[in-house]
């Protein structure tokens, strides 16, 4: 046995050496891989998902199951089971976001029943417990006119569909709510007497008709079998001469209706009108049933008072005083009683729990005594824009920031300012530790900024105008503001003034539309608190053409907003930092004329001129329009100037600042449709390359980042998603000399555009570029698809210079061999098995690690993550043994020593022999 | 007969050029305006530009010549490194009314380089021109003077924009094909047997193993004292 290893000793060492080779190996397999997949342990770690129904429409409060819930349907076709407790979605459906998927009816029985779509009609019935689909049946009506106004509602087990055709009848229609049979066929009602002004309170049909001034009140039972109509002139209700009706918001009693702030209930085939005084036009009524009667609800947000609800039984007109209260801190703008429920204690007590919808989108569950159990943001469902804020640096950083920002001075001042600020440094820890771990454990983390600048505020602007401060590592809401006058079409985001400067806040700026005017609207505000600052809220009286912010500071570290409106005028805000706006340009594109135009911006020494430089016509003989219209994001770096060959020679990218890439649409009498892709100079207007994909529909998703340009169209002919890819090369010669600036204005050579395009086996729904702070790291596409995954890959996969079958030296390079097709690996999926339904958009951010980039992917919900492109080459692994690691070295220095010890003892006692 | 093969030549040429991606042939007219000595008018007569052929895309260009006048305009918006603006209508045999590009270039770019410039225009399949661009081009030839007349220098282009690539499905299976035949065929021909086929890796390593046994009694012998 000895003897055998023995005989290996030599072959060892050359085993040795094999594996030494073999070593450049594996570092190389390990540096290709690919994969980019995070362990089962860290999910949540990173990343957080918040799921939204969008704005409430209709809802129940589910009494007949154990555990308790609300049911919603939602404006975004959402059927939802919302905890009672938490406000968490139990269950979510989401129907399809057309008509066909819009829910027309909510009905709570043992089972949940919903109408959704318009002509054909799908009627099902839910599991309540867990949102399970028990039946299905559909509907077509024959007729497809007056169905906008159909209703429909459930009684006795029957689900009755009435379709008015004003002037002139009602069409009544019952059907089996579970088996869709159609009882007594449909029945025609003569009523001449009913107009757009009418309303339904189940099952009486409620109109005013007649000339002004000789009114009546009109109401029919459309579900009896024998037609009877109860009428009364109206003036014997309301002295006003035009009445106005209006259907309670909830109703779970008593038909009836509201009639000029005045209740009148149907009882009996008779109207009767209730003393009960509605105390503000636009309060929401609503008539719910509780142990001692049926209650009148009301609520309304007062102007001295603040969000106001009052309760009156409906029997006998008096107050009902331990429900009803006024609260100033709550901001429900035109609250809604979506649905309540009363019950009554042990103690005879009302126990009431309401729930609110305000005209911001935001639901909120009270309990009668004012105390809000949850609050649902549901504007956060249809997010339009997004900003990530650097948070501002600790006080004591800003000190030491000031202390090697001033340059100047003599070596005994900076001696000093040294000296002065070591001591505060030493204040601040002794403060600290005399305050101790237990005011620290009860505060939330202060809003400072990381070492590594991980931890931002994400700005989310809302499609109702609400604007939201997010905290993006725990997804919590630090702030909001809403707006209600900010149509948020086409609106940006611009950050003005980042927190790097202190003493000045950040400054970030909204530009919107007004919501009547169509006028700019600007709304000035610091994202780290919510508070408005500057221009504040800044209502224009002319439509914005065009917005962007000025690349140069004034004194402040503000960038000043410049605005093109509609008569080309310039206005510069703030008017102070006219005088820097110097080579500014500006382009507008015409989305359904497809003329874009070009200014140059001036400043004659008085005030700031435009004037019309450039003009293309992308209308291609009348039928295109621009789709998209795309330039490179603002504040992006580029790392590297070109890419190096195998042959050790440079190909130079073509890296123009004004690029614009203009997707148009539209058909062709020969190619069916055909979508243009051009890239334009936005400072001189010069093309730079076009293409034609013919029988092409609907480009999409344009990226655009440093040379190279990638965007989605539909494929008509194979009927099938994909994606075309160009990259922009000067060639193996640079135009400028290197560290001289880029000008558009020189110069008449044309880059070499490299051109490819590829199939994506999937329908994408968004997709991002990452972002890293110096552009180091790879680049990688996020393609968000309709399946509810994000899909990360890299560049190289969409690389136009792949070729089918590389070369030598193209192999050398590292291209990947053209696949006509793109891989979507389940193991690229960043958002694992975390399906984020109707993903609308991606946002990404740098962070101030080089390898991270921040992703946030908005649409019905919200999913945060960081992506790490080229892997996290400058962080320690996430599981890193720190123990283990000073156990060895510590070892390590013990043997050493020890070993040391040792050998000098040794050598000692070889002396001495 | 010989007739029939001229006529089928010149079919084969008009195949040819339908090939530059252009559905539609006809003629271009340009008319060319500048904003440069026009008395009371923003834009006045520059020249123009007349295409016969789209597809040929052979240019006729006819241009004013500048006098004083306009150079010292020129001088003028130069110092104030203002912009020279040429407004360019294009009417063709569909669109008789004519569409308006503008283009611009900087004063003191295009003087210092002998009013030279480079015109492209960019025309789509159907025979739609999207943009008319000037640029200056980039020549140090110094100002032409013919009798106190300075002559424009301008190169015209007719840039037809091409087809997009589509996805090459079709030769990647072609490869794909390729691939496998070779395959196939290098497994039809291995039918040898495993000492016929490897027999140059086999000898190798036992020549190695004997040349090393043989060592061993020596390399153990002052291991072994």
């Amino acid at each position: 046995m000895g003897n055998l290893s023995i005989n290996l000793k030599p072959n060892f060492m050359g085993l040795l050496k094999c594996l030494n080779s073999i070593n450049w190996f594996i570092v190389f397999f390990s540096l290709i891989n690919l994969s980019m997949c995070i362990y089962e342990d860290q999910i949540g770690k990173f990343d957080w998902r918040q799921s939204y129904v969008g704005r409430i429409k209709f809802a129940q409060f589910d009494t007949v199951s154990t555990a308790r819930k609300i049911i919603v349907a939602t404006e975004e076709n959402v059927l939802a089971a919302l905890n009672l407790k938490t406000g968490q979605v139990v269950w979510r459906h989401v129907f399809e976001s057309t008509s066909s998927g819009n829910i027309q009816l909510l009905h709570l029985s043992d089972q949940i029943i919903t109408v959704t779509g318009s002509n054909p009609y799908l009627v099902r019935g839910w599991d309540l417990s867990t949102g399970v689909l028990i039946w299905e049946w559909g509907l077509t009506l024959q007729k497809n006119e007056h169905t906008d106004f159909s209703e429909w509602w459930v009684q006795n087990g029957l689900l009755v569909h009435m379709v008015p055709k004003f002037g002139s009848h009602i069409e009544v229609s019952v059907y089996n709510v579970a088996t869709g049979h159609n009882r007594g066929a449909t029945s025609k009602l003569p009523a001449v007497w009913i107009n757009e002004g009418c309303v339904l309170s189940p099952p009486y049909y409620t109109c005013i008709s007649g000339s002004p001034g000789n009114q009546l009140l009109l109401s029919m039972d459309v579900t009896s079998d024998a037609v009877q109509i109860i009428s009364k002139p109206l003036a014997e209700y309301t002295t006003a001469r035009n009445g106005n009706l209006n259907p309670f918001d909830t109703n779970t009693v008593i038909p009836g209706f509201l009639l000029n702030e005045k209740i009148i209930l149907i009882r009996g085939n008779k109207f009767e009108a209730i003393n009960i005084a509605i105390s503000e036009p636009s309060a929401s009524v609503a008539l719910v049933d509780s142990a001692s009667g049926p209650l009148v609800l009301q609520t309304w947000n007062d102007e001295a008072k603040g969000f106001t609800l009052m309760a009156h039984n409906l029997v006998s007109g008096q107050r009902v005083n331990e429900i009803g209260w006024s609260d100033r801190s709550l901001s429900i703008p035109e609250p809604e009683l979506s649905a309540v429920i009363c019950t009554k204690t042990a103690r005879e007590q009302h126990v009431c729990r309401i729930l609110v919808t305000a005209a911001d989108d935001a639901s909120h569950l009270i309990q009668q005594e004012g105390r809000v159990l949850w609050t649902r943001e549901e504007a956060l469902a249809n997010v339009v824009a997004v900003e990530f804020v650097d948070l501002p640096v600790s006080d004591l950083d800003a000190a030491i920031e000031s202390e090697f920002d001033q340059k100047e001075g003599s070596v005994l001042a900076a001696f000093t300012r040294r000296l002065q600020s070591q001591f505060q440094q030493l204040q601040g820890a002794v403060r600290a530790l005399l305050a101790g771990d237990a005011a620290a454990a009860d505060e939330p983390p202060p809003l400072v900024r990381d070492y590594f600048n991980l931890h931002k505020i994400m700005v989310l602007l809302t499609d109702t105008g609400k604007i939201f401060g997010m905290d993006n590592l725990s997804g919590e809401i630090l702030w909001k503001l809403y707006e209600p006058n900010l149509n948020t079409e086409a609106a940006v985001m611009f950050t003005r003034r980042s927190a790097r400067h202190p003493p000045h806040d950040a400054y970030l700026t909204v530009v919107g539309k007004h919501e009547e005017t169509g006028n700019g609207l600007i709304v000035s505000l610091n994202p780290i608190r919510g508070t408005p600052v500057g221009e504040q809220t800044l209502h224009l009286d002319v439509q914005i053409l065009q917005c962007a912010v000025l690349y140069k500071a004034d004194a402040q570290k503000l960038h000043a907003l410049i605005l093109l409106d509609k008569d080309e005028n310039v206005q510069i805000l703030p008017e102070s930092s006219a005088p820097l706006v110097e080579n500014m340009y500006m382009h507008v594109a015409d989305r359904s004329s497809a003329v874009v135009r070009g200014y140059a911006l001036r400043h004659d020494g008085e005030r700031v001129s435009a004037k019309n430089i450039w003009s293309v016509d992308l209308s291609g003989g009348g039928s295109q329009r621009v789709v998209w219209s795309v330039s490179k994001p603002a504040a992006e770096r580029i790392h590297s100037a070109g890419r190096v060959l195998p042959d050790r020679s440079v190909l130079y990218k073509h890296l123009n600042p004004n690029l614009v890439l203009l997707l148009t649409e539209g058909p062709d009498p020969v190619h069916k449709d055909v979508v243009v892709a051009t890239c334009v100079d936005g400072v001189s207007g010069g093309v730079l390359s076009a293409h034609v994909h013919r029988r092409a529909r609907r480009p999409a998703l344009p990226l655009h980042s440093e040379h190279f340009l990638a965007y989605l169209y539909y494929n008509d002919k194979q009927r099938r998603h994909e994606i075309a890819t160009l990259e922009l090369y000067e060639g193996p010669e640079r135009w400028v000399p290197a560290g001289a600036a880029f000008s558009s204005l020189r110069g008449a050579r044309a880059p070499h555009v490299q051109r490819h395009a590829y199939i994506v086996p999937a329908a994408p729904a968004a997709a991002a570029l990452s972002a890293t702070e110096r552009s180091l790291t790879d680049k990688h596409v996020l393609l968000a698809l309709s399946t509810g995954a994000i899909v990360e890959l890299p560049w190289a996969l969409l690389e136009p210079r792949r070729a089918l079958s590389p070369a030598g030296e193209a192999r050398e390079e590292g291209l990947v061999p053209y696949a006509p097709e793109l891989p979507l690996p389940a193991e690229a999926v960043v958002n694992y098995n975390a399906t984020l339904l109707r993903l609308t958009r991606i946002h990404t951010a740098p962070s101030g690690l080089e390898s991270t980039s921040l992703v946030l992917a908005t649409g019905l919900d919200l999913f945060y993550t960081r992506i790490a492109p080229s892997k996290t080459f400058d962080l320690l692994k996430d599981d890193f043994d720190y123990y283990l690691i000073s156990v060895v070295l510590a070892a390590l220095v013990l043997a050493t020593y020890s070993t040391k010890y040792f050998a000098a003892r040794k050598m000692l006692k070889m002396a001495w022999k | 007969m010989q007739q029939f093969t001229l006529i089928f030549v010149v079919h084969l040429t008009a195949l040819f050029a339908s090939t530059a991606c252009i559905d539609y042939d006809g003629f271009l007219n340009m008319k060319l305006e500048h904003s440069l000595n026009c008395n009371d008018e923003k834009f006045c007569h520059r020249g123009s530009i007349t295409l016969k052929s789209i597809r040929t895309g052979v240019p006729i260009i006819d241009q004013i010549l500048f006098n004083e006048k306009h150079l010292e305009a020129l001088k003028k918006l130069a110092n104030e490194d203002e912009f020279y603006s040429i407004k360019t209508t294009i009417t063709t045999g569909e669109n008789s009314k004519g569409t308006e590009y503008l283009s611009s270039v900087k004063a003191q770019a295009f003087l210092e380089n002998g009013l030279s410039d480079v015109i492209n225009a960019w025309i789509l399949p159907n025979g739609a021109v999207i943009a008319v661009n000037f640029q200056v081009a980039n020549s140090t030839q110094p100002l032409k003077q013919a009798t106190n007349e300075y002559k424009l220098n301008s190169k015209f282009y007719l840039r037809y924009i091409e087809q997009a690539p589509v996805p090459d499905t079709a030769s990647y299976i072609q490869k794909m094909e390729r691939d496998r035949e070779a395959r196939e065929k290098g497994e039809m021909k291995d039918n040898r047997s495993f000492l016929a086929k490897y027999w140059m890796y086999i000898v190798p390593v036992a020549i190695f193993v004997m040349i090393s046994g043989a060592t061993n009694p020596e390399a153990s012998a002052p291991a072994g004292r």
